[in-house]
C-alpha cells in the first residue's frame, strides 16, 4: 500500500524532478563554462577575436553616438545624410570651441556656412514642413543644457573606448560648463586607461590640472609625458598630428614663463617656430625672450 | 399572401481556383418565394447551392444575374436585413466577447434602445440556456453553446424573416429537438422561416413547404402534403428518386 | 452612427483583452527606467536623451499597435467568419469600415496617453518642467499620424489576401515615407531623368507623414509648432485618411466574401 503511493506520488512529481534535473544540469554547465570566457578574452587580445566579432559594428555605434552629441549640441538641427551627401560633411572640432574665445572668424563662418545646409525651401511641402523640426541653427544657449550630450558621449565611449575624441570633449564640457572637474578627471582616466599611448587625452588632464586644480606641477607632468608619447607616436607612425604637438608646447611655454622658469620657456618657443603657423610672431617673443635672458635680473 | 422573399432568375457563377478552367454554375435560374408566416424548408444534397443562395439574399455574394428581394427590397440594399435574423451554416463569432457582450453589440447595430435590449438579452440567453454562462468568452463554450449563441444572436432584434442555414447540423438529438421547438415557436408567433436542411425527417414534421435543389436547379416545389399524396411517398424518397439516386443492387 | 459606434467598441475590447498593447508599454516603461537609473557623471538632470528614447520607442509601439490590430481586423472577420452574423444585420460595408477604422484609432489614442503620461512623469520628475502643451501637440500630431497609418493598413488589408504580408508591406511603407519622405525631391533633383520625374511624382504624391513626428522640438524644447500649421497639418492628414478609407470601401464593397 505505501510503497504504491510512494511511487504514485514520484509518477506525479517527475515532471517537476526532470524541470530540477534540466536546471541543475544547466548550472553547472554554467560554472564549468565560466572559467573559459578568460581562455577566450586572453585569446581574444592574441587574435582580436573580438574585434573581428563586433569591432565594425560597435565602432559604427559609436560613431553614430558621437554624432548624436554633436546634435544634441545643435538642438537637433543637424543635416542628414542626404543633405551631407550634398555638401561636405561636418566636423566636430568646434564642438570644444568656446563661445566668447577669440575665436576664429573665419572658421566660424566656415561652420556657419556648412550649417546652412538647408537652403532656401524647395516647394511648398519643403517649406511647411521646416516647422515641424528644428530648422534653424544654434548651439546650446543655456550653461545647463550642455550636460544633455553627455548621456551620448557615455555610450560612444562605452562602444568604443579607443575613440579619443569621445574623452576629451567630455572632459571639456564637464569642467568648463560644468564644474565637474572630478567626473571630467575620472573620464578622462578611463580614457587614458584604454589608450595609454594618447598624447590628446594627456593634454586635456593637464588642461584640467593646470586650469582648474592650479597644480602646475602635475601639468606639466602630464604634458612632458604626452609630448613624450607624441614624439614617439611621430617616429613610428607617417602622419602625426601637428596640432597636438603645437598645442602641448605651447601650454608647455605658457607654464613655464608662468613659472618664471625662462630657458624653459625660451626652450618651447624655439621648438615652436619650428611648425608654428605665425611663425614672426613667435620669433618676437623668442627675441624678447632672449633679451630678458641678457639681462641680469637686478635685486 | 404577399411574398416576403423573393428570388428571381437567380444565377451565381464562380470562378474556378485555376486559370482558364471555367466557371462553376452554382445557382441556376432558380425562382423562388416565401409567403408570410411560412416556414419553408430549403433542400438538396451537399454542393446543391443553398448556401449561396442564402448568401446572395444576404448580400454576402452578388448575383450573376437575376435578382432576389426581401420585403420587397432589393437585398444589395443594407436595409433589407433590418427584419431578418441570420443563423450561419457553422458558428463564427467574436471569441473574446461573452455571449452577453455580444448580443448587445448585435443589438446595438439594430438600434435597439438600451433598456429594451437587456430584456430582450435576458430572455434569449434564457431561451438558448446560456444564462449561467452569460460571463463567459465565447472562446469557452462548446459547439452546441455556440451554435445556440447563434440562434440567440438571430433572434435578438425579433425578426420576422429567419434565414437559418443547416441549423441542426452538428447538433446531438436533444440539440435538434431545441431547435425544432423554437421552430415550431415561432411558427406560432406568426414568423418566416427559410431554413435549408439535409435532414427530411424533421423537414417533414416542421416544414409547410419545402423546395428541392440539385446542381444549383431546383427540382420540386410545393407543399408537404400535397408532395407526399402526388408522389405516394415519404420525403426521403422523393429526395432520393429527383436526385436520381439509385441503391446499389443487392447480391 | 450608432452602428459605427457600436463597431468600433468591439475593437477597442478585442484590443485591451489582447496582450501585446501591455507588452509593448512595459517594454518601454522597462526600457527607459532602465536608461534612467543609469549614472551618468552624477548628473541627475540629464533629461534630453531619455525623452529622445521614450519617444522613439513611443513612435515604434504607436506604429506597431497601429499596424498590428489595423492589419488585422478585416482578414480576421473574413478568416473567423464573423463578417457574415455581421453583415446579415442592416449594417453596409462603409460602416464597417469607418467603424473598424475609429475603433483602431481610438484604441490606439488611448494607448498613446498612457504612453505620454508616462513620458511626462518621467521628464518632469527630472527636469521639474511640464511642457504640457508642447506633449499634447506631440500626441495630437502623433494620433494624426496614426490615422493615416491606419487608413493606409485598412486598404491594403483589402487588398492583400494574408494579414502578415500586408502588415510587412505597410510597415516598410510607412517607415520609408516617415524616413525618406522628407528627402525625395532632394534625391530626385540629384538623378538623371525618368527617375527624376518618378521620384518628384512620389514625392507629391505621398503622404508627408514625417510632418507629424515633432519629437526633435520636443526633446530639445524647441517651443511649439504654431497652432495654425497644427491646424493645416491636421487636415492635410484627414484628407489623406479619407481618401485611404473610400479607397478601402470601394475595394471592399463588391468583393464576394465566401473564400
Ligand atoms: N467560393 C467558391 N468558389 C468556387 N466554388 C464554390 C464556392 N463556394 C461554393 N462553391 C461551389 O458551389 C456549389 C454550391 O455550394 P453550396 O452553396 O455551399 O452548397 P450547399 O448546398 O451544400 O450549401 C458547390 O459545388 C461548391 O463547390
Ligand atoms: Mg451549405
Amino acid at each position: 500500500m505505501f510503497p504504491a503511493q510512494g511511487a504514485e506520488q514520484v509518477k506525479k512529481c517527475s515532471p517537476y524532478l526532470g524541470l530540477v534535473f534540466l536546471v541543475t544540469v544547466c548550472f553547472t554547465l554554467a560554472t564549468c563554462l565560466q572559467c573559459r570566457p578568460g581562455q577566450w578574452t586572453a585569446r581574444a587580445q592574441s587574435d582580436n577575436f573580438l574585434n573581428v566579432l563586433l569591432g565594425d559594428g560597435r565602432r559604427m555605434f559609436a560613431n553614430h553616438f558621437f554624432v548624436k552629441a554633436d546634435i544634441y549640441f545643435h538642438s537637433g538641427y543637424y543635416p542628414s545624410i542626404f543633405e551631407q551627401a550634398a555638401r561636405q560633411s561636418i566636423d566636430t572640432k568646434h564642438m570644444t570651441e568656446e563661445p566668447h574665445d577669440e575665436k576664429d572668424e573665419k572658421e566660424e563662418h566656415e561652420h556657419e556656412q556648412t550649417m546652412n545646409f538647408l537652403g532656401a525651401p524647395k516647394d511648398w511641402i519643403d517649406r511647411f514642413g521646416r516647422h515641424f523640426y528644428p530648422s534653424s541653427h544654434s548651439h546650446l544657449e543655456k550653461p545647463g543644457d550642455a550636460r544633455e550630450i553627455l548621456p551620448w558621449l557615455r555610450l560612444s565611449a562605452d562602444m568604443d573606448p579607443e575613440r579619443i575624441e569621445t574623452y576629451t570633449v567630455a572632459a571639456f564640457w564637464l569642467r568648463k560648463r560644468l564644474g565637474k572637474v572630478d567626473e571630467a578627471e575620472q573620464f578622462l582616466r578611463e580614457g587614458l586607461r584604454a589608450n595609454p599611448t594618447s598624447s590628446e587625452i594627456l593634454f586635456e588632464l593637464g588642461q584640467l590640472y593646470f586650469e582648474n586644480r592650479h597644480d602646475p606641477v602635475r601639468a606639466r607632468n602630464l604634458w612632458e609625458l604626452g609630448l613624450r608619447r607624441w614624439q614617439a607616436q611621430a617616429e613610428t607612425s607617417q602622419k602625426p598630428d601637428d596640432g597636438m604637438y603645437l598645442k602641448l608646447i605651447i601650454n608647455l611655454a605658457h607654464l613655464e614663463e608662468e613659472q618664471g622658469d625662462l630657458r624653459k620657456t625660451l626652450y618651447y618657443r624655439e621648438l615652436e617656430v619650428k611648425v608654428s603657423p605665425q611663425p614672426i610672431a613667435v620669433q618676437k617673443e623668442i627675441d624678447e625672450l632672449k633679451q630678458k635672458l641678457a639681462t641680469p635680473i637686478v635685486h | 399572401m404577399s411574398a416576403i422573399l423573393d428570388i428571381k432568375d437567380l444565377c451565381v457563377e464562380y470562378r474556378s481556383g485555376g486559370l482558364g478552367q471555367g466557371t462553376k454554375l452554382a445557382v441556376n435560374k432558380l425562382n423562388l418565394s416565401v409567403h408570410t408566416g411560412e416556414v419553408f424548408g430549403f433542400l438538396g444534397p451537399n454542393g446543391a447551392g443553398k448556401t449561396t443562395t442564402m448568401n446572395v439574399l444576404l448580400g454576402f455574394v452578388n448575383a450573376t444575374s437575376g435578382s432576389a428581394s426581401l420585403f420587397g427590397v432589393d437585398v444589395r440594399e443594407p436595409i433589407a436585413r433590418q427584419r431578418i435574423g441570420y443563423l450561419p451554416e457553422l458558428t463564427y463569432y467574436y471569441k473574446f466577447l461573452t455571449a452577453e457582450e455580444l448580443l448587445r453589440f448585435y443589438a446595438k447595430v439594430f438600434g435597439i434602445p438600451r433598456l429594451e435590449a437587456s430584456k430582450r438579452i435576458d430572455q434569449l440567453l434564457k431561451l438558448v440556456e446560456l444564462e449561467s454562462v452569460r460571463k463567459r468568452p465565447i472562446k469557452s463554450y462548446s459547439k452546441g453553446m455556440q451554435q445556440r449563441v447563434g440562434l440567440a444572436q438571430a433572434l435578438i432584434n425579433n425578426p420576422d424573416l429567419l434565414i437559418l442555414d443547416e441549423p441542426t447540423s452538428g447538433l446531438d438529438p436533444i440539440g435538434r429537438m431545441k431547435v425544432r421547438e423554437i421552430i415550431q415557436r415561432l411558427k406560432n408567433e406568426g414568423k418566416t422561416v427559410f431554413f435549408s436542411s439535409h435532414e427530411l425527417g424533421e423537414v417533414e414534421t416542421v416544414c409547410d413547404r419545402v423546395a428541392i435543389l440539385h446542381q444549383g436547379q431546383l427540382k420540386v416545389e410545393g407543399r408537404v402534403n400535397e408532395l407526399m399524396q402526388q408522389y405516394q411517398s415519404n420525403l426521403e424518397q422523393i429526395f432520393l428518386k429527383i436526385i436520381g439516386y439509385q441503391p446499389a443492387p443487392q447480391p | 452612427m450608432n452602428t459605427i459606434l457600436a463597431l468600433s467598441q468591439v475593437v477597442i475590447k478585442e484590443l485591451y483583452r489582447r496582450k501585446d498593447f501591455y507588452v509593448l508599454f512595459v517594454l518601454t516603461a522597462i526600457i527607459t527606467l532602465l536608461m534612467a537609473s543609469a549614472n551618468l557623471f552624477h548628473d541627475d538632470k540629464i533629461v534630453r536623451y531619455l525623452k529622445e528614447i521614450c519617444l522613439l520607442l513611443i513612435w515604434l509601439s504607436g506604429l506597431v499597435i497601429a499596424i498590428g490590430t489595423a492589419a488585422r481586423q478585416i482578414p480576421a472577420e473574413r478568416e473567423n467568419r464573423t463578417i457574415f452574423p455581421l453583415l446579415a444585420k442592416p449594417v453596409s460595408r462603409a460602416q464597417v469600415v469607418v467603424g473598424k477604422f475609429l475603433g483602431c484609432w481610438f484604441a490606439c489614442g488611448v494607448a498613446l496617453v498612457m504612453f505620454y503620461l508616462f513620458l511626462g512623469l518621467i521628464s518632469g520628475s527630472r527636469e521639474h518642467e511640464w511642457p504640457v502643451l508642447s506633449y499634447l501637440q506631440a500626441l495630437w500630431l502623433q494620433w494624426v499620424f496614426i490615422a493615416v497609418v491606419i487608413a493606409l493598413v485598412l486598404l491594403g488589408s483589402v487588398i492583400f489576401a494574408a494579414p502578415s504580408s500586408n502588415g510587412t508591406i505597410s510597415f516598410v511603407v510607412v517607415l520609408g515615407i516617415w524616413g525618406l519622405g522628407r528627402y525625395l525631391h532632394q534625391v530626385a533633383l540629384q538623378q538623371a531623368e525618368p527617375i527624376r520625374t518618378l521620384l518628384s511624382v512620389i514625392y507629391f504624391l505621398i503622404p508627408h507623414l514625417e510632418w507629424y513626428d515633432v519629437r526633435d522640438l520636443v526633446v530639445h524644447s524647441k517651443g511649439l509648432v504654431p497652432w495654425g500649421y497644427c491646424a493645416l497639418a491636421s487636415l492635410y492628414g484627414a484628407a489623406y485618411t479619407a481618401f485611404f478609407l473610400v479607397a478601402t470601401w470601394l475595394c471592399f464593397r463588391r468583393k464576394a466574401l465566401n473564400k
